[in-house]
């Protein structure tokens, strides 16, 4: 097809070590008595949000946050559990900032931009000194230094942790910076409000339509740039672990409005969560993934065996990642133990009264190590396990699957986090760069904090000399913002009219099935193809039998939670697409077409070594599939192997 | 799941169209509650039968259903986020209650935190107490290495404990005074117990303190019914912390 | 300067010290009052003799002074924190249950026993210090014989009961008042704390008791 864009990621020239300071050194900056005179605009405020807007703010910049929950610190980057990954080597265990490099490329199963990723690696320390500066209370060890520990899978110990609470920490870190500027009255924080559409002048973002949603009004937003920083869209299986208010609608609004859509078909999914138990389920809770330290996965050798766990023998129990992968074992990487979990549960081999899910057993490393060391590590999530499932850990193994986690792919951006509508960023999980196809453990805070406070500070400078917007200057009465605020009004009286008989959470569920079956751990041609077909289906249907209560003014949750499910609706389809036209399996989209004989991920490099950034047309035509090369200059292409 | 577990309830609660309006109490029965259902999946079954109903549903606050975006928070029969300890109402399971139980649930409430609808509050408050000093004031650029700030590790623990809260206000629901002290002295004793937060530690307490008195909340009794509702245990040795650091703030202040 | 001392002064951390340290305070007056009520086994002449050394010393009316500021400083600021308290949460709880971990009988009655201990207070000073007028002389010198008053007063049954109840809110009111003090002004310590509160409930017992003894020691003494 002629149609099809090459893009340009926009990387500088030069050895990768050298890239990020040239670009600094090159990028035009803003003078200091000017920065006030630029607004600019932060969706969401979360890691990526808070951290951009207490830096802009800093440096002079007048900045408004908006966020959809009661408070700016209730970002979802705060259930992140695990840690954050820096290339400190405080343990001298020969880690470098080229190690964590290399690291996330081949993680991300060399499907990332190198140049992004190096940048990553190389402000992940100071990542770790401003947190510690901010009063984040790190793990310590007796000296009073910084403790780390391993993760993921990593073979060296770079992760920095606050117990199980290492987002919270962070985002409180963040949150608490930003609040010192909204003190100061440098940055305006407006809570509750959902951002409803893109405003472009020009050819430029310049500003949002928000909806209030206490009291259903409509407010007009103008700015210099607009910052995206609104996470990932893995509600679109409506069950992951995602918070309940995660959604896809600010991106897509984007993207409806020109910004492309990068590799929608990257999720990851998280082996240690605790199955689903009935249809009424909301979210699925995840385990951290340490618990695969110590704990062996099996199931019965026979299919269909309902014996309770401890009733069937050691003979007939198979630990089949242990069995698979002798290396490796239970620590194999999240995609591969979560794919291997899910072929047991297909081979009828799964456990528990669903059968929908694997054991992740303790009584081993309890026989090992006793069981008041097992509960100084893993006290509080076995704590939580019993809670939510009344089934004790320590005497019985937990069940565990697979659940939707983390998406990897988001809005496409060039090496400056813009997006293709020019003065619209996109940071942290709401863009694609730095993962590739798969995210490491430990990896998404240090991407979050890193797009936040050291690389848009610089390149959002960057994009307003360079385009000299001091001198155009646009305020709300434009007549563009008039049309979007019309638009997006019209949008939700629609949704309120149709007065159908089925609940919003209806199709958000019927859409989450779909997705799990075939756009979900292992895709084929036919099961995307199906998917595809299904959704269409599924979107006609919410728009003829939606039922919205309630009225357009003061809050009406079904009408916000409305609006973002006909979002999904939209997104999962781009998904099933883009996965059914990657015609390789790699990372967090396998494809069982492209795997080899040892059932791993086959790339194919020779076709689909780039980006797929998705054009939006119209919502009944086919997007346009645009692609932006990648090369790897620094780390050579090589096939994933965990045996 | 066999069907015999399944619960019949009586619900109260309060309803409120929005922060002008009065509210009242109105009573629900639901049937066919699963004991592995959580609190609020036990809500989100109401509002699925209420929308079928054409009603319009309970509004509540909630988003990441694991107990740590401070979010949800309801009064569950008079007590902040139910009878469980250190457990959030999203981590709240029906196993707690029997077949036939009638369950009161109401907004936290305080002056400071308006009612916006049902059960939904406005926490603002909080946030304007933060603000106000609950941060160190240093700037994104290039502090020094992180290890050259050294922490006993006692104390950063102390500080974990304190840092580990969510925001939730449980605190103030509880309190029978509607004090926000064990929120601000989290805050207040996370940083006063790190080296980083020494600079202004006298003047954190002193502007966290006064924002919190503007805003309307009560005087601490020292009745410790914030700690034992508290979610994440917070103690309220932090409490003591935030009263020796405010006096000496106070006496030494030169202004 | 002044506008800041005053806003300090009026914040809540301070109130609530200020109402701990009086607290205090008047902890150290009930224990000297109940050293003094028990001169009054020792006879009428040590008790009257004692009463007479403590009206005749000059001192006395800095000590009252003092003495009835604190009190005043006390009552005053409970009545201020407790409309503040309840202005706070403006509608009130349909249901309203304690946790049983933190509040305790005597924590949530804090205002009422207050008050009762008030109402006490003011019949106390009518009933004894402002009371029936008797006169004894003892080695020439004429002196109040404010043992016949107790005594007197204590032939009620009535009275005994009042005083008893009176003494057993008060014995309530400083089990939480006393460790709560400490906590308001800062001290706290994983050991001490714990301490501080069974010296507290001590510290009621011996209160309640010590001063609820007399008033039976003398209704026993019968009409001599």
């Amino acid at each position: 097809m002629s149609d099809i864009k090459k893009l340009d990621g926009k990387v500088p020239a030069g050895d990768i070590q050298d890239k990020w300071d040239n670009h600094r050194f090159n990028m035009k900056l803003v003078n200091p008595s000017n920065k006030r005179k630029y607004h600019v605009i932060v969706v969401g405020t979360g890691l990526a949000g808070a951290s951009a807007a207490a830096t802009l703010s800093e440096l002079g910049y007048q900045v408004s946050t908006f966020c959809i929950q009661d408070s700016p610190r209730r970002a979802h980057s705060i259930a992140a559990q695990g840690g954050v990954n820096a290339a400190k080597n405080y343990p001298n265990d020969g880690d470098s900032v080229w190690r964590l490099f290399y690291d996330t490329v081949k993680g991300g199963d060399y499907r990332s931009r190198e140049a992004n990723v190096y940048r990553l690696a190389q402000v992940s320390n100071n990542i770790i000194d401003q947190c510690a500066a901010q009063g984040v209370p790190f793990a310590r060890e007796y000296g009073g230094t910084l403790s780390n520990r391993s993760f993921g899978g990593a073979q060296v110990s770079r992760t920095f942790y606050a117990r199980g609470q290492t987002g919270q920490q962070l985002l409180l870190g963040a949150y608490s910076a930003m609040m010192k500027e909204v003190g100061k009255g440098k940055v305006k924080s407006y809570t509750r409000r959902e951002m409803v559409e893109l405003v472009i002048v020009n050819g430029k973002a310049r500003g949002i339509i928000t909806r209030n949603v206490v009291t259903g009004e409509y407010e007009k937003f103008s700015a210099d740039a607009v910052l995206l920083c609104t996470g990932g869209y893995g509600n679109t299986y409506f069950l992951s672990s995602n918070a309940m208010a995660s959604n896809g609608s600010a991106a897509w609004k984007a993207y409806k409005k020109g910004a492309m859509f990068a590799n929608p078909c990257y999720t990851q999914i998280h082996p240690t969560c605790i199955p689903q138990h009935g249809d009424f389920q909301s979210k699925l809770t995840l385990m951290s993934e340490s618990l695969r330290n110590d704990g062996r996965v099996w199931v019965p050798k026979a299919k269909a065996d309902k014996r309770a766990a401890l009733d069937i023998p050691e003979e007939e129990r198979d630990y089949y990642l242990e069995e698979k992968y002798p290396s490796f074992g239970n620590l194999v990487p999240r995609d591969v133990a979560a794919r291997n979990a899910k072929q047991q549960s297909d081979l009828g081999k799964g456990v528990g009264s669903t059968g929908v899910a694997v054991y992740l057993d303790f009584a081993d490393a309890i026989k090992r190590d006793g069981i008041e060391s097992i509960r100084a590590k893993y006290g509080n999530l076995f704590e939580m396990y019993q809670r939510i499932t009344d089934e004790n850990p320590y005497e019985v193994p937990m069940r565990i699957f697979p659940a939707v986690h983390y998406t990897m792919g988001g809005l496409w951006v060039d090496y400056n986090l813009m997006t293709t509508v020019p003065g619209c960023f996109a940071l942290g999980e709401a863009n694609f760069s730095d993962h590739g196809a798969n995210r490491l453990g430990a990896s998404a805070l240090m991407q979050g904090l890193a797009d936040g406070y050291f690389v848009i500070p610089f390149t959002l400078g960057n994009y307003l000399a360079g385009e000299d917007l001091i001198n155009q200057k646009v305020d709300t009465s434009a007549k563009e913002f008039d049309e979007a605020l019309t638009e997006s009004e019209a949008r939700f009286t629609k949704l309120l009219g149709i007065n159908g008989n089925k609940s919003v959470d209806s199709f958000h569920r019927e859409l989450g099935v779909v997705m799990w079956d075939n756009v979900g751990m292992a895709r084929t041609e036919e099961s995307l193809k199906t998917a595809i077909s299904k959704i269409k289906d599924i979107r006609a249907d919410f728009w003829k039998n939606v039922k919205v209560t309630g009225t357009a003014d003061g809050i009406n949750i079904e009408l916000e939670k409305a609006n973002r499910v006909a979002d999904f609706l939209e997104l999962g389809e781009l998904m099933a697409r883009d996965a059914l036209e990657r015609k390789e399996s790699c990372g967090g989209h396998f494809r069982d077409e492209y795997q080899t004989e040892d059932n791993e991920a086959r790339r194919v490099d020779d076709e689909f070594c780039h980006v797929a950034a998705w054009e939006f047309t119209s919502v009944d035509k086919e997007p346009i599939r645009n692609i932006e090369e990648l090369s790897f200059e620094n780390v050579a292409l090589s096939q994933r192997s965990y045996k | 799941m066999s069907s015999e577990n399944l619960m019949t309830l009586n619900l109260k609660i309060w309803r409120q169209k929005n922060n002008k309006e009065k509210g009242e109490i109105v009573d629900y029965t639901i049937d066919g509650i699963s004991p592995d259902a959580s609190f609020l999946e036990m809500l989100d079954i109401l509002n699925e039968k209420l929308i079928k109903e054409g009603s319009d549903p309970v509004a509540y606050d909630h988003d990441c259903r694991e107990g740590i975006c401070g979010m949800c928070s309801l009064m569950i029969n008079g007590q902040a986020h139910g009878p469980e300890a250190e457990t959030t109402t999203c981590q709240l399971h029906m196993r707690k209650y029997k077949d036939g139980d009638t369950i009161v649930i109401e907004p936290f409430r305080a002056r400071a935190f308006p009612v916006l609808k049902d059960l939904m509050i406005d926490r603002q408050a909080f946030d304007d107490i933060i603000a106000a000093g609950g941060f160190v004031n240093v700037n994104t650029g290039n502090p020094q290495d992180a290890n050259a700030i050294l922490v006993p590790k006692e104390n950063a623990e102390l500080a974990m404990d304190a840092a580990s809260c969510i925001g939730c206000a449980a605190c103030v629901a509880s309190c029978k005074n509607a004090s926000a002290m064990l929120f601000v002295s989290a805050k207040v004793s996370q940083l006063a117990l790190l080296p980083q937060g020494q600079v202004e530690a006298d003047e954190r307490v002193k502007n966290m303190v006064l924002k919190m008195d503007e805003l309307g909340f009560g005087n601490c009794t020292n009745e410790a019914e914030c700690e034992a509702s508290c979610p994440k245990g917070i103690s309220i040795s932090n409490i003591a912390r935030l009263n020796r650091d405010f006096l000496k703030a106070a006496v030494t202040s030169n202004d | 300067m002044a506008s800041s001392m005053l806003k300090y002064a009026t914040s809540s951390v301070v109130k609530k010290q200020v109402m701990g340290v009086t607290g205090l305070l008047l902890c150290g007056f009930l224990i000297s009052h109940l050293i003094g009520n028990c001169l009054m086994y020792l006879g009428p002449e040590v008790f009257n003799k004692y009463a007479h050394a403590l009206v005749t010393n000059p001192l006395i009316y800095l000590a009252e002074a003092g003495l009835a500021s604190i009190f005043l400083i006390h009552i005053g600021l409970a009545a201020k924190l407790t409309i503040e308290n309840n202005n706070a949460r403006p509608d009130k709880y349909f249901v309203k249950q304690k946790t049983g971990h933190g509040a305790t009988f005597a924590s949530s009655t804090m205002p009422y026993t207050g008050l009762i201990i008030l109402v006490f207070l003011i019949l106390h000073l009518l009933d004894f210090k402002f009371g029936p007028l008797h006169t004894a002389t003892y080695g020439g010198v004429e002196m109040r014989d404010i043992y016949k008053t107790v005594v007197d007063y204590f032939q009620s049954p009535l009275s005994v009961l009042w005083y008893i109840f009176c003494m057993i809110a008060l014995g309530i009111h400083v089990s939480h008042g006393f460790w709560s003090a400490f906590q308001s002004i800062g001290f706290w310590h994983t050991k001490y704390t714990c301490l501080l509160q069974c010296l507290a409930k001590v510290f009621a017992v011996v209160i309640t008791l010590g001063y609820s003894a007399l008033p039976i020691y003398c209704y026993l003494q019968g009409g001599n």
